[in-house]
């Protein structure tokens, strides 16, 4: 602000709405805009019927021009109602938007208040008085803006991260697609069967087949976010891209398979089987090239040897890179709840595996070409138990629902009883939430003599040779049942990624009581992160099904276009900033903020507060902790709020 | 004071944006009562209202100081309500060394619990209307 703005003299109106009778019939608002006129640097005060009206709003704008007014006050309904209506009528007259304060005498005084006429009279005068005081001290505020980079990063390479990365580079944006494993197509890929003819691999398949045809989506496997600088519009982020020590002159002829002499448990199979240190992920995989297990790996060498097109380089190091946009989407997955050793008899006998590893066996690409063989038999009979690791079923339980298991597994069902119609299946539940279009999945296992128990109590599972037996405390039955079975299936539910910490940390986003990263609002903002420019999709936020993480990944991506199609940003500005005289450069403001938008920077060798604007949300905790009064939020400085406190308690404007 | 001459305490509620002040909001939405007591100031997060905010207030004729904001794990900024928290514990320390430590809360309000704001401020009121006006302003202040 210049000298001259700061000696120019402050002309407040005050406008007094009635709001039809909802505060005309509890306040004397005459009384009120008669009030108002008393008070000091007050030059005009009305009362009218619905400020929010054309004619009210006339009103303020002639008033402004005719009265030379540099503050208006509407007392009236809530800010969180009216005051953007009233801040865009002061704009149009020519008056800086900022330079508007709201009293709010309806929810907080006449709609609380109706049968004290007298005293909410009395008290709506005291909210006129803080609203004059907070006027006198209103500053004039610019918005901030900033450019934005027209390219988004996707973090994770599955479903939901694939369709995101679709969308964007559909709409002609460059796209950098990373994902940490040595392949795309995330969990959803390894599921046998989606529904009873799409198959996971048909549609991790169908996107990794069109994100690779794409030319504006870059693919980044092996490789993770390591840090994040900028903020919304204009993001560097450092992507470390891991050792995957087979180059793309690899043809996947497969040689190397045979002479590695390390055997490690297959991951995509669940553990089910091996695999070698060096490996194809799956047999579509995308890039189509033999990764090393940089942990398994003895460095032996033999696979160099085979190698014709010598695509191995055992000596690859990391490699770091920095990517510059405007936009983020983070579409990094789920980690598959693992029972505990011992938990429902899982890894204590062979007859006990995950629904995941049944999903793997009924997969004709899986290490049984689709052949349900357990323990080297086809079992007779086979119960499922279901919310295992969810619904606070045993201690290490999560407490929620993991939502698509029950579906999921009656799917599986279904599909054992084709192939197997003699199969005898029990389905012993908690809970069945076949929800939606899938309660048909239900009739239909009931129809193909599922049978159906239910427990309260979680059940006993006893291990005997070549089968497992499982007593359950019958809910409808009210009597204890054992059911020995061939096979056990527990029905897992889901966890976050086993870096949801480093994720959280880097990209400053928080998370739920449930671990999984926080939407900025379950129903206003459903796609957005705390942290504007990050978006959210699938199963980051917590348990969904494949249509609800494509979907998620499909608005995701809606939501960073809209950001990205623009050249600037904007800001709100009430956000903070430093006084360089008065700041000591002690970085206590620092330690308070959730945004790191605060550094310590060097100016003529002293330690000086900068703030970000575009990452400060303005919270203003830093200025309540500043020691020094050097740092001050805009539109809430402390002469303000202490001018707000002096107008309340003592009743005077100071 | 009230005309009768019975003590009505002046109270300041300083309210968050997100998680209080809508809270407050609702009550009237609702047509709820509560007494006219309060007097509120918005900010944007609790974390914003400082000691010397406080002192202030009390030093300036409030009776008592309510604190508001959303609940922990619900803060808009993240971890804004944490720093109030923290905060709040060292300012009651000094204000229960001065006498005063009743006469300031703390209360976490969210935008749906407008039945919790008239709970807490109606508790608030009758515990300041027991303690009664600060003697200190007239004694201290006011003839020093």
């Amino acid at each position: 602000m210049s000298e001259k703005e700061k000696k120019e003299e402050v002309r407040i109106g005050v406008y007094v709405c009635h709001c039809g009778i909802n505060i005309a019939a509890v306040v004397d608002v005459k009384a009120v805009a008669e009030y108002a006129k008393t008070l000091p640097n007050v030059v005009v005060a009305k009362d009218y019927v619905f400020m929010c009206s054309a004619p009210g709003q006339e009103m303020i704008k002639n008033d402004i021009k005719e009265h030379k007014l540099n503050r208006v006050i509407v007392a009236a309904c809530s800010p969180a109602m009216h005051e953007p209506t009233f801040r865009a009528v002061v704009e149009e007259a020519g008056l800086n938007p900022f330079l508007f304060e709201m009293a709010n005498i309806r929810e907080h005084c006449s709609w609380v208040h109706p049968e004290e006429k007298e005293a909410a009279t009395e008290k709506a005068k005291d909210i006129v008085r803080r609203a004059v005081a907070k006027a006198t001290y209103l500053e004039p505020l610019e918005k901030i803006t900033g450019k934005v980079v027209k390219s988004a990063l996707v973090i994770g390479g599955g479903v939901a991260g694939m369709r995101a990365a679709l969308d964007l580079a559909e709409r002609g944006f460059d796209v950098y697609l990373i994902e940490k494993s040595p392949t795309l197509g995330g969990n959803a890929a390894r599921i046998g069967y989606l529904d009873f003819k799409m198959r996971g691999a048909d549609l991790a398949k169908y996107l990794m087949d069109k994100v690779s045809k794409n030319p504006k989506i870059h693919v980044y496997t092996n490789s993770e976010l390591k840090a994040l600088e900028g903020s919304v519009g204009n993001f560097i982020a450092k992507i470390v891209k891991n050792p995957r020590f087979v180059t793309d002159a690899c043809t996947a002829c497969g040689e190397c398979v045979k002479v590695c002499p390390v055997e490690v448990p297959n991951e995509y199979e669940f553990g089910l089987v091996n695999r070698k240190a060096i490996y194809l992920p799956y047999d579509y995989a995308y890039p189509r090239i033999y990764a090393i297990d940089q942990a398994a790996c003895t460095k032996c060498g033999k696979c160099v040897e085979v190698c014709k097109p010598k695509a191995i380089n055992l000596d690859e190091k990391a490699e770091e890179l920095e990517i510059n946009v405007g936009a983020i989407v983070l579409a990094a997955g789920y980690k598959y709840y693992e029972p505990q050793e011992g938990e429902f008899g899982y890894k204590k006998s062979k007859r006990v595996i995950t629904l995941f590893q049944l999903q793997r066996l009924l997969a004709e690409d899986g290490p049984t070409r689709g052949e349900l063989v357990v323990d080297g038999v086809t079992p007779k009979s086979i119960a499922f138990i279901s919310c295992v690791g969810s619904m606070g079923t045993t201690p290490t339980a999560a407490t929620y629902c993991s939502r698509m298991c029950c579906t999921s597994a009656l799917k599986d069902i279904l599909k054992i009883k084709e192939k197997y119609p003699d199969i005898d299946i029990y389905y012993i539940y908690k809970d069945l939430r076949t929800y939606g279009r899938d309660e048909d999945l239900y009739w239909k296992a009931i129809e193909n003599m599922v049978k159906f128990l239910r427990y309260e109590e979680t059940p006993n599972v006893r291990v005997e040779d070549g089968g497992v037996v499982i007593e359950v405390n019958e809910v409808t039955l009210q009597e204890k049942i054992a059911v020995p079975v061939d096979l056990l299936v527990l029905v897992n539910g889901m966890r976050p990624p086993e870096d949801i910490e480093v994720i959280k940390s880097v990209l400053k986003v928080g998370s739920g009581p449930d671990g999984f990263i926080k939407e900025a609002h379950l129903k206003l903002r459903p796609v957005e992160a705390l942290t504007d420019g990050i978006y959210l999709a699938g199963t980051i936020t917590g348990p969904k099904n494949i249509i609800e993480s494509v979907t998620g990944g499909s608005a995701a991506a809606a939501k960073a276009a809209a950001l990205i199609s623009k050249d600037v940003v904007e800001v709100e500005p009430i956000v903070s900033s430093a006084d360089e005289e008065l700041c000591s450069g002690c970085g206590m403001c620092v330690s308070v903020c959730p945004y790191d938008a605060i550094s310590i920077e060097i100016k003529d060798e002293r330690r000086l507060a900068k703030v970000n604007e575009l990452l400060c949300k303005g919270c203003g905790a830093c200025a309540a902790t500043c020691p020094s009064g050097a740092m001050q939020q805009r539109h809430f400085t402390d002469k303000q709020i202490l001018a707000e406190i002096t107008a309340l308690a003592k009743g005077v404007i100071p | 004071m009230s005309k009768e001459g019975k003590f009505e305490p002046k109270i300041i509620v300083f309210a968050c944006n997100w998680c209080s002040y809508a809270g407050i909001d609702l009550a009237g939405t609702s047509r709820k009562k509560y007494p006219h007591n309060p007097r509120i100031i918005r900010v944007m997060c609790s974390s914003r209202v400082s000691p010397e905010m406080v002192f202030k207030a009390l030093r300036d004729g409030a009776d008592g100081v309510l604190i508001t904001g959303c609940h922990p794990g619900d803060c808009h900024y993240v971890t804004g309500n944490y720093q109030t928290m923290k905060r709040f514990q060292l300012m009651k320390k000094m204000l229960d060394e001065l006498g005063f430590g009743d006469r300031v809360a703390l209360e976490w309000i969210s935008a749906s619990e407008a039945d919790r704001f008239i709970e807490v401020i109606n508790e608030f009121i009758e515990k300041i209307r027991k303690l009664g006006p600060i003697k200190f302003r007239e004694e201290v202040l006011e003839n020093p």
